[in-house]
């Protein structure tokens, strides 16, 4: 078990707890895009990006709020190795 | 300015009680506290409770016509009252009072309802004509003031301004028009005819409804906002605001002017110390919070224009306190607190004695002063110069945060892409969706009342004819004003919070002939890339000092959730969220609203969607208990004597013996 399996799970409860209570129809796939979903608006996108920066201690900077790295659960898994492994 | 209300029946030997009048009367004697009067007629009956402002000693209704009989019942302000006045007396007219009621009386006698396009005020009236068994319910062109009807199976009309009014009455009961709930859920407010309660409906502004001997025989628009291209614009801005404050000064009472701290009440606030001789009294809401509070800006510009400034400043627990009371004066549920402060301010207002006061409110609407006007700039953009319209989306919604910096790509996908192809309502989808979240909460047998798009859709089907030839801007200004001033911003911000005290909001921005002239500028004369009131803010730098002219829009909100939650929250609100209270009125998911509460009493609320959802259910949940089932038994009837007695059945009745 790597530790990005635990970031996967972390955010899974996150988005379920914060975001996903309103949708329960929504079974989220570890791909599924949350702004085509429509689950998470655009504070919540704010929100999400606070999450991971103070979950993980990652500073994120400005140029990396985009899709590719929190627009699903699998994307912010792969943002914060990245991180983690350049730090 | 008062409150009117009425029962009429098809057939003239049919009783209309007293007590059902007192009862109506009692309804709205907030509206009017200075006294109420009432007339009895052969199957009909009209109530009115009135605020004093024009001819104190003698300006008191319900009042007849002589020799035609007629009778009106009014609510509101004619503001050219003395010229008209002048101009019947010049034709022989002979007048008791100097009281606009009566000018409106003598007007619609001679002239009828072409009469109607010839009045410059707020006003909603009853004009009962007996010989023909007719009533006209009429209603300015903006809707400032509010008018309520039902008919019931045995075609009587009821009518009151308020909808209390006509429960009061027993003959009409409240209960839900998922329908109009919708609309809320949408657009912010029930978009006339529609109500809140099944069978009980609104006038739309500038319309008039004519009921006759037991069925209504006429529903016609006397006036509709039009933005007419490429014709001349009509007259000067200066000098048409100018008349139009100096028109709202008048009255026999002491005005007030609201002062925001914005452009748009310091300029009316500035022409109005202009055009009076003595010291005028402003009132502004401050908060605690820093986020919402204005006041060192409100301060300036009283200090500036040389005001007695008045703060009334509102708490978290003042707002939650005073929320049910709101709701009640509403009759509607809300999505956000924003009414509440100014309920609070008028309160104030009253107790300093003032019952009449001017503010900026309509200047959004006809200069293009939201945010969401610059949405439709930079979707326009966004087709040709994507990266443009990126970089400049930083700058709308600023005091939504976060940083313009951090707004990554949702904020792009959700304000310059959502509804960006559709041609009639894009200016709003963005923020109907937004405002739609609440429906997801709804219990899954009411969902199904409320499909996703039904209120959209019937906004599609009821856009006026010359809608498809305005350009993107001016069908979002018609939005703002047919969907969001009238609906909401007049009545439960406007009329309702002020009317709840007896104070009179005047509106010197939505006068007709200011609504002609902004109508017709050019586009860049309202919003100029990102610069918004372009006029305005030339004529603010006339009369107002550059630090204020010049200043950048901050929209007025109040705090949302954060007062109903925490150690100083009311217990009430627990109560009516509790499975048991949800259960009571059986409108919403129990599982749903009870995540969102879960983050509610975290503090993890951080978006327009979540509080306006969570003020939507818990709203909806007031505004059930107060009114659905409420027998007329739980309203009382008038207790004090008329100021006014109408009694022509008596009168009958004593000729006959």
């Amino acid at each position: 078990m790597s530790e990005g399996n635990g970031v996967r799970i972390d955010m899974r409860d996150y988005i379920e707890e914060n975001f996903l209570y309103l949708y329960p129809g929504i079974a989220l796939k570890d791909e599924d895009d949350f702004l085509t979903l429509g689950i998470v608006d655009s504070l919540g996108f704010v929100e999400l990006v606070g999450e991971v920066q103070s979950r993980y201690g990652i500073p994120v900077e400005d140029i990396e709020i985009t899709e590719e790295n929190f627009g699903s659960i699998a994307a912010i898994e792969r943002y914060v190795e990245r991180k983690r492994t350049a730090a | 300015m008062c409150g009117i209300a009425g029962i009429v029946r098809p057939n003239e030997s049919a009783v209309v009680t007293e007590t059902a009048l007192l009862r109506m009367a009692r309804a709205i004697r907030h509206r009017g506290p200075d006294g109420f009067g009432l007339a009895l007629d052969a199957g009909a009956g009209l109530v009115s409770s009135r605020l004093a402002i024009f001819d104190l000693p003698r300006g008191w209704q319900p009042i007849e016509s002589e020799p035609l009989g007629s009778v009106l019942v009014y609510n509101g302000e004619v503001y050219n009252h003395p010229e008209l006045r002048a101009e019947l007396q010049r034709r022989g007219v002979a007048f008791k009072t100097t009281c606009d009621t009566e000018l409106v009386l003598r007007l619609l006698d001679i002239d009828g309802l072409t009469a109607l396009d010839r009045l410059n005020g707020q006003f909603a009236f009853a004009w009962w004509q007996p010989s023909h068994r007719r009533l006209t319910l009429v209603r300015d062109r903006f809707g400032v003031r509010p008018l309520y009807y039902a008919l019931r199976d045995d075609g009587s009309i009821v009518f009151g301004s308020e909808a209390k009014a006509l429960f009061a009455s027993g003959e009409v009961s409240a209960s839900p028009d998922f329908a109009g709930i919708d609309d809320i859920f949408t657009l912010w407010g029930p978009r006339a005819p529609r109500t809140t309660f099944e069978g009980v409906h609104q006038v739309p502004a500038g319309a008039l409804v004519v009921w006759e001997r037991g069925r209504i025989v006429v529903k016609r628009t006397w006036w509709r906002p039009e933005y007419h291209r490429p014709e001349l614009v009509e007259g000067d801005l200066e000098t048409l605001l100018r008349d139009s404050v100096r028109l709202r000064l008048r009255a026999d009472v002491p005005v007030g002017t609201y002062l925001s701290g914005g452009l748009d009440s310091s300029l009316i606030t500035a022409l109005a110390q202009q055009e009076t001789d003595h010291q005028l009294r402003t009132f502004s809401v401050a908060f605690k919070d820093p986020r919402y509070d204005e006041r060192s800006h409100q301060e300036a510009v009283a200090r500036a224009i040389g005001t007695l400034h008045h703060v009334v400043e509102a708490t978290s627990r003042d707002i939650a306190d005073t929320f049910p009371d709101v709701v009640r004066h509403a009759e509607m549920p809300l999505i956000r607190t924003a009414p509440v402060p100014l309920f609070l301010l008028a309160r104030r207002v009253r107790e300093r004695g003032i019952t009449v006061v001017a503010t900026g409110e309509g200047a959004d609407e006809l200069f293009w002063g939201y945010e969401i006007f610059k949405e439709v700039v930079l979707r326009d953009l966004n087709r040709r110069e994507p990266d443009r319209a990126a970089e400049l989306l930083g700058q709308i919604y600023s005091y939504l945060g976060p940083a313009a910096t951090r707004r990554g790509p949702a904020w792009r996908r959700f304000l310059l892409e959502t509804g960006s192809d559709d041609e009639q309502l894009g200016s709003h989808i963005t923020r109907a969706l937004a405002t739609a979240t609440v429906k997801s909460f709804l219990a899954p047998e009411i969902a199904e009342t409320m499909n996703a798009n039904a209120s959209l859709e019937r906004l599609r089907r009821e856009l006026p004819p010359s809608f498809a030839h305005w350009s993107r801007l001016e069908r979002a200004a018609w939005l703002e004003l047919s969907t969001l001033l009238e609906p909401n911003l007049l009545a439960a911000q406007g009329d309702r919070v002020s009317m709840a005290h007896g104070v009179e909001g005047r509106y010197p921005f939505l006068d007709h002939r200011v609504f002609a002239h902004a109508s017709r500028l050019p586009a860049h004369e309202k919003l100029d890339g990102m610069t918004e009131k372009v006029a305005l803010r030339r004529l603010a730098a006339k009369v107002l000092p550059s630090a204020i002219a010049e200043r950048v829009k901050q929209p007025y909100r109040a705090p949302e959730v954060t007062p109903f939650f925490g150690e100083d929250a009311p217990d009430w609100v627990e109560g009516l969220l509790s499975p048991a209270g949800l259960a009571e009125t059986g409108l919403w998911d129990e599982q749903r609203v009870g995540g969102l509460l879960q983050r509610c009493r975290a503090g993890r609320v951080t978006g327009m969607r979540e509080s306006m959802s969570f003020l939507g259910i818990l709203s909806t949940q007031i505004w059930h208990r107060e009114f659905v089932g409420r027998s007329s038994a739980n309203y009382q009837p008038e207790e004090r004597m008329p100021r006014v007695r109408i009694d022509r059945v008596q009168r009958a009745t004593q000729e006959v013996a």
